[in-house]
């Protein structure tokens, strides 16, 4: 096995071996018995004995679809903190960093204060102005930030902030001035899985799929721009059409994530991280590596968040943090990487 | 340029509508019992048609006012599911937990339960009962009531749901009876003292329209917080300093505020109901939750505000 | 297309409303080596990244032989010339391998796929700048010389008729200044580059340059050989300093010397 392969290896087994006990865990306990008879029988196409059926739906229909969100949600958001923090070159880098979670927000919380007719496109008005709105969020922070020519790094950082303090501070209006949609709104801010299913899975697939595919095509674009804007043009990197696909890829495969799963922090800060903590910091590895760990990461946290206080759910963003950061500081100090960054 | 940007983007945010969450059909699940029994359909509280056929033997319930609804009405037995809140009466707690802290409802064990209906309240998204529907569960979605003929009308209908229409009409009746009798003692009173209900200590208090400021009026008081524009309304002090009310009433007593917390507040103590200690903790649950307590929420507001009028 | 020189006609380039180069004019042969010099802000380095394409020209031209260099686009023209800037914040985590490859870009498809004449490439280029013994180690790890060495490589690996270096001995001890800029005029008559270093040692210049050209405040004072430009007027006017100049007692080259 050539070294060069290990950490793709790892990762992958990782990520399975974490679809598994997602597939396995959840709030209603399936002994290791019958799973491996529903199993059995999806493989070869048998029916199942009449005591297994619901247990068989429980994985097909609510584990199944949910983890694939979740891996989907996971990937989006390792692989975008990753292009954020090599475009930025800034380790505090996450994909909210230019306004897509607080646009997100702002417009989910806009939708909810609206009585939308319980109808295929009333219940899609929460996710599509969450989407709008992160995207619009992007471009109006793009557009804030140019000088001339160019988009300097510090004003979109600096133009971000603006615009998401702004946009946060509004949706905390809305939410306490809102009748009785409180609850709601802080649900969908803090993070989850709550409207899993296939079709959810489809309407974010094809966004992430560009986005992502775009980003893991510049992986060594991203490494010239660990120079500097100007030490990549003049080895050849046409620098601002660069950083514009790839602000726009990231922001594009993070809003479409956020739009149904609500805001989840902490993977795309950290999961980058430790992969450049375990891998190294070239990007054409990190990107493929991040995207699989920040799936892997993702799905662990759901598996945590549904089933440490069962019945309870907690929202996923908060395991997350509470989860990752020690994770995250365990790895740091264990690390031999110095200068890793 | 911004012209451009947003013709992409419409058209973007389109697509990702295109292949989004389709409508689930209500299926028709058969009830299973011995006779026969025809198809009727109900009106839910998002206008859609639900159809059952006979009563629902497995219900789940997914708010603490439908709980105390069932088992008032006495189809308690055939609640084989319930939110986490569903604390009332005692032995709804015997009944399987599903969920339901942060919005949050435990789909696995809802569908392990094999219910054959499923009632969302007021405070479940539409997303939620979307997501049930796409299990394949009946979702019957029971919209707050505003004013007690409407959580009649709810309780009516969760008699015909579940068979217990006779217990769903005696319900109603001993409420109405209850509430006429509240009336009649009050008949003769002659000032509506200002009443201040607090829901939480920050302080927010329950603004026009909501059942608490119905109740309040009913009990012969005046909402303090019926001026202001919307249902859960933060106040100031420099307000309640203003309207000084005559009472106040503590719906967060179950979160630890007391007469004594409230008297220690920094300004308050300048408040003639501060000043003569009428400062009275209430189980929130009997205004808040729109069920059969209601009425009992009602009399106890009467009894506190005009105590004359029990004697 | 065979590049013979770089020619920079009539450059102006302003930064905001503040012009920071006026009207240069300057041509660089193929197997010369011109010093640019001048006292600190007097533009040599955003002359540096003007020729490189980095910056906005207000009016002007930059030719490679004929076509102009600003209407190439930036793979074409990193294939033409190379900048070995400044060894200040370079990513720490690429080795020094890593970090020469890079130089290999203007050849490489977009996904930065590299083969074994690419891999050969950068071991010489390595080798060249004297930075192969350290060539695994991370670039964070390396002193402020050996940085500089690893820039060097790179722009060699890039296998440009023109090479352009901004300062390139600042944090050079002694000994690895004289090597370096010996290594560079080695390049520049025996691999036939046309080269141009932003430096601040005048005696250094006047040592290896075969032309040099003086820069105060955004404008061409002079260029041309050694001798005619570093004369004691404009060297005192320049850096508002007397100066003497000698010669040097051991070498064909004027030795400046600060004071009366």
């Amino acid at each position: 096995m050539s070294k060069r392969f290990l950490p793709y290896v790892i990762n992958l087994g990782l990520l399975v071996a974490a679809v598994i006990l997602s597939l396995a865990i959840g709030s209603v306990f399936i002994a290791p018995a019958d799973l491996w008879e529903i199993l059995r029988n999806w493989l070869t196409h048998r029916p199942l004995p009449a005591g297994l059926e619901t247990y068989s739906f429980i994985i097909s229909d609510i584990r199944l679809p949910r983890t694939v969100l979740v891996l989907l949600t996971g990937a989006a958001l390792g692989g975008s903190g990753t292009a954020y923090q090599g475009l930025f070159r800034n380790p505090l880098a996450d994909p909210y960093l230019i306004g897509v979670a607080s646009g997100a927000g702002l417009g989910a919380v806009l939708a909810m204060s609206i009585r939308w007719p319980y109808s295929f496109w009333g219940l899609l008005a929460v996710p599509m102005s969450a989407f709008a709105a992160a995207m619009l969020t992007v471009l109006l922070v793009y557009i804030m930030a140019r000088v001339g020519q160019t988009v300097p790094t510090t004003n979109l950082i600096l133009s971000g902030v603006a615009f998401s303090a702004f946009a946060t501070a509004l949706t905390s209006y809305l939410i306490i001035s809102s009748q009785g949609e409180v609850r709601r709104a802080l649900g969908w801010l803090m993070g989850g899985a709550s409207q899993s299913s296939w079709q959810t899975v489809l309407a974010i697939l094809p966004y992430l799929v560009i986005g992502l595919g775009v980003l893991l095509m510049n992986g060594h674009a991203l490494n010239l721009l660990q120079f500097g804007d100007d030490q990549a043009q003049q080895l050849g990197l046409p620098v601002m059409r660069t950083k514009t696909v790839l602000l726009l890829a990231a922001s594009l495969a993070t809003a479409a994530a956020v739009s149904f799963s609500g805001i989840i922090g902490f993977i795309g800060l950290i999961v980058p991280h430790v992969m450049r903590l375990w891998w190294g910091a070239d990007y054409r590895r990190l990107l493929p590596l991040s995207i699989m760990a920040g799936g892997g990461f993702l799905i662990l946290a759901d598996i945590l968040a549904r089933s440490v206080m069962r019945p309870q759910e907690l929202p996923v963003g908060i395991v997350t943090a509470l989860a990752g950061a020690p994770f995250f500081l365990w790895v740091l100090r264990k690390s031999k990487n110095q200068g890793y960054w | 340029m911004f012209r451009k940007a947003i013709i992409t983007l419409a058209s973007l945010t389109l697509i990702l509508a295109a292949c989004a969450p389709k409508l689930p059909a209500a299926t028709e699940i058969t009830s299973g019992t011995e006779t026969p029994a025809t198809p009727v359909t109900y009106t839910d509280g998002l206008g859609r048609s639900i159809e059952m056929t006979g009563s629902a033997q497995r219900v789940v319930s997914l708010t603490p006012a439908t709980t105390e609804i069932l088992f008032a009405i006495g189809a308690g037995s055939q609640v084989v599911g319930r939110d986490t809140f569903s604390d009332y009466p005692a032995e709804a707690s015997t009944v399987t937990d599903i969920g339901g802290s942060m919005g949050k409802y435990n789909t696995e064990a809802i569908v392990n339960l094999k219910p054959d209906l499923v009632v969302a309240g007021g405070i479940n998204p539409p997303e939620l009962v979307a997501s049930l529907e796409t299990l394949g569960l009946k979702v019957f979605f029971l919209s707050n009531p505003t004013t007690m003929d409407e959580l009649y009308a709810r309780i009516r209908i969760m008699g015909n749901l579940t068979g217990a229409d006779s217990g769903a009409e005696k319900v109603v009746t001993s409420m109405d009876a209850k509430a006429k009798e509240v009336d009649a003692k009050l008949s003769g009173i002659t000032d509506k003292p200002v009443v201040y209900y607090e829901l939480d200590a920050t302080p927010f208090t329950a603004g026009p329209g909501t059942f608490v400021d119905q109740l309040i009026s009913r009990a012969g008081g005046t909402n303090f917080g019926a001026k202001m524009d919307s249902a859960w309304a933060q106040i100031s002090l420099e307000q309640l300093l203003v309207a000084d009310p005559a009472f106040i009433v503590l719906g967060d007593s179950a979160y630890g505020e007391t007469a004594s917390t409230v008297s220690a507040r920094p300004g308050w103590d300048v408040l003639t109901a501060v000043k003569e200690q009428k400062i009275f903790p209430f189980d929130d649950n009997l205004v808040s939750r729109p069920g059969p307590r209601l009425v009992d929420g009602l009399e106890a507001l009467a009894r506190l505000i005009h105590p004359e009028a029990y004697k | 297309m065979e590049i013979r020189a770089l020619k920079i006609e009539a450059l102006t380039v302003f930064y905001g409303k503040r012009c920071a180069l006026q009207d240069i004019s300057l041509e660089i042969q193929r197997g010369q080596v011109m010093a640019l010099i001048g006292p600190n802000g007097a533009g040599k380095s955003t002359l540096i990244r003007a020729a490189s394409g980095v910056l906005p020209i207000q009016s002007g031209k930059i030719r490679t032989n004929g076509d102009e260099f600003t209407s190439l686009a930036p793979m074409q023209r990193a294939r033409c010339l190379a900048v070995v800037p400044q060894a200040v914040a370079l990513p720490p985590a690429f080795t020094a391998w890593e970090t020469v490859l890079m130089g290999r870009t203007p050849y490489l498809n977009f996904l930065g796929q590299t083969s074994d004449a690419d891999e050969a490439i950068v071991r010489h280029a390595l080798n060249r700048a004297d930075a192969l013994d350290f060539a695994d180690r991370r670039v964070g790890e390396l002193s402020g010389g050996e940085q500089q060495r690893v820039l060097l490589a790179r722009a060699l690996a890039q296998a440009t008729p023109i090479l352009l270096l901004d300062e390139p001995t600042a944090h050079l001890d002694m000994q690895y200044q004289v090597a370096l800029m010996h290594t560079i005029c080695q390049l520049a008559h025996e691999d036939h580059l046309a080269v141009m270093i932003a430096m601040h040692d005048l005696n250094l210049a006047a040592r290896y340059a075969d032309s040099v050209a003086l820069l105060v405040q955004g404008r061409l004072e002079a260029v041309g050989n050694p001798n005619e430009v570093l004369t004691p007027e404009r060297i005192s006017s320049a850096y508002h300093l007397p100066v003497q100049v000698v010669q040097h007692p051991f070498q064909k080259a004027p030795l400046i010397l600060p004071g009366e």
